[in-house]
């Protein structure tokens, strides 16, 4: 009755930030970047790309409880820019390879097509009865309780 | 991590069945590898029954427990993305061709032996029956119906005549005789929205990088084979030095569907959907002090008149008027659009919701319950 929606877990509500950004005011050049609807999927594929990066001095992401849809992204720079760009940097390098990445499966996938690998499955046991002879369990014919 | 930057991503597709297929991927980080895999199991959409109206069931299995089997029966859900609509997107009210879809089971058993009730006994209602739904002509029909291939909606094997999945035994006299409507969703919601049965993920077969830790008793490469995976990497040297600044570049997928996707739309729909979630992310970040503006310079897509007193603040955060707030939802409390586009309707309890008899749930014409429950289950069961 009280549940919150399923769905609420991973789709924005009506004007609800993506991102909610907060500079530090004590380390230079560092942010905490919450991302909202957003879980382990992105949040560590992020942060490994962010240290691959030569600009980055710390980058680390938690999500604060399994039960709240959120992750935050803590990003320490050299300087040279800020954590915001840098991870917006890191989204369009995570994109490039995806796409290539994409591209060989394509290329991969229609060699498969061509060798005509994609066989049937499971069409030998068709007649069979799976589930171990069910049909065995005929009672004693005649007369049943429910023959009125 | 670094220095393998220039390296591009490989990949070797080493066998392609029906519903499965097995690759290797090179030069990848394992956070890449491993959001490929999660990506593939949990954020793919499909559609599986998700409301059960039973009108007679006098088998031996409660009611529950039947709407559960039938939860997880995997129905044909190729091109999901564009051949039907979330349930919470579509201007209906509880249900219409476009965002949902009818399935009927009716069996009795007359012999004297135990009949099974299988998913082959599942049909699904054509769309486009009348009667089908108890809101006839209050949605705009879209172009879904037309995208939609042949299987759709079907139970997996049907057509194929593979062997059927058991929901329940029946014998002389029992009956059972249900509607059930199906819906899209992910897995991320409930895994019976899952297009993968399984997904293998190995790297590192000989454990050079140690990050498992073998247990044995005498000798542990006796107790611990070699899986295949093994053949495709060089085996460690006898008293090779442990390297600690290893990274694992490869891995080892075999990724199975349960039929309701074929292995090649599932791994290309993962990564175009991990795209999208970066995509996202990137106008997330562009957008925090622009978006504020150019929302509150379109006043046409909320239906309030005076939006200066709304979006007008730049970044302060405080503007409810996200790009989401487009299509037609929003705040406009006495256009029918806000009662079908929440099944919910948690937040419509404001004041601005000025539709409908009640003050709670979906905006009085969604349910007559009064308190309106988040599902729009009129009497099944939310499995």
């Amino acid at each position: 009755m009280n549940a919150p929606n399923r769905y609420e877990l991973y789709v924005l509500e009506d004007g609800e930030k993506p991102v909610e950004i907060t500079e530090d005011t004590k380390i230079p050049n560092a942010a905490t970047i919450k991302i909202v609807k957003q879980d382990h999927t992105l949040g560590n594929m992020l942060r490994a790309q962010l240290l691959s990066m030569p600009q980055i001095l710390f980058a680390g992401y938690k999500v604060p409880h399994p039960l709240h849809p959120y992750f935050i992204i803590k990003i320490q720079t050299d300087g040279t820019v800020t954590p915001q760009e840098v991870l917006e940097q890191a989204c369009t390098k995570l994109i490039g390879t995806l796409a290539s990445l994409e591209a060989k499966f394509k290329r991969e996938f229609s060699f498969k097509d061509v060798e005509g690998a994609v066989g049937g499955v499971g069409s030998n046991m068709a007649h069979e009865d799976p589930y171990g002879g069910a049909g065995g369990g005929a009672w004693s014919g005649g007369r049943d309780y429910l023959d009125f | 991590m670094q220095g393998h930057d220039d390296q591009e991503p490989t990949v070797h597709i080493r066998e392609l069945k029906k519903d499965s297929v097995n690759f290797v991927l090179k030069n990848v980080d394992l956070a890449f590898a491993n959001s490929v895999r999660r990506v593939m199991m949990a954020d793919i959409p499909t559609v599986a029954i998700d409301m059960v109206e039973i009108e007679i069931n006098t088998s031996v299995l409660p009611d529950e427990f039947i709407a559960h089997r039938l939860g997880m029966v995997p129905l044909g859900s190729s091109n999901c993305d564009e051949a039907i609509r979330n349930t919470r997107d579509c201007t209906c009210l509880a249900g219409c061709d476009s965002c949902s879809i009818m399935l009927l089971l009716d069996v009795q058993c007359n012999d004297h032996s135990t009949m099974d009730v299988t998913s082959h006994h599942l049909d699904v209602v054509p769309p486009g029956t009348p009667g089908t739904w108890s809101q006839e002509g209050d949605s705009e029909a879209g172009e879904e119906l037309s995208k939609r291939g042949e299987g759709f909606g079907r139970p997996v094997g049907k057509d194929d005549g593979s062997p059927p999945i058991l929901i329940c035994k029946i014998r002389k006299g029992q009956h059972l005789k249900l509607k059930c409507v199906a819906k899209k969703g992910i897995a991320k919601e409930h895994a019976k929205w899952s297009p993968c049965s399984a997904v293998s993920f190995e790297y590192d077969p000989y454990n050079k990088l140690r990050h498992t830790t073998h247990w044995f008793e005498s000798d542990e490469r006796g107790e611990w084979p070699l899986g295949p995976n093994a053949q495709e990497e060089e085996p460690p040297r006898d008293g090779e030095p442990f390297d600690f600044n290893a990274q694992p570049r490869t891995f080892y997928f075999d990724v199975e569907t349960d039929g309701s996707l074929g292995p090649q739309e599932v791994v290309m729909k993962g990564l175009a959907e991990l795209q999208t979630k970066l995509a996202n992310l990137i106008l997330g970040l562009k957008s925090q002090p622009e978006l504020d503006m150019l929302t509150s310079a379109d006043p046409h897509s909320n239906g309030h008149a005076t939006t200066d007193t709304w979006g007008g603040d730049g970044g302060g955060g405080a503007a409810g008027w996200g790009p989401a707030a487009g299509g037609g939802g929003g705040w406009g409390a006495s256009s029918p659009a806000r009662g079908g586009a929440s099944t919910g309707g948690w937040g419509s309890a404001s004041p601005a919701n000025s539709g409908g008899g009640s003050s709670w749930g979906g905006g009085g014409a969604a349910s007559s319950q009064g308190w309106g429950s988040p599902n729009q289950q009129a009497n099944g069961w939310n499995v």
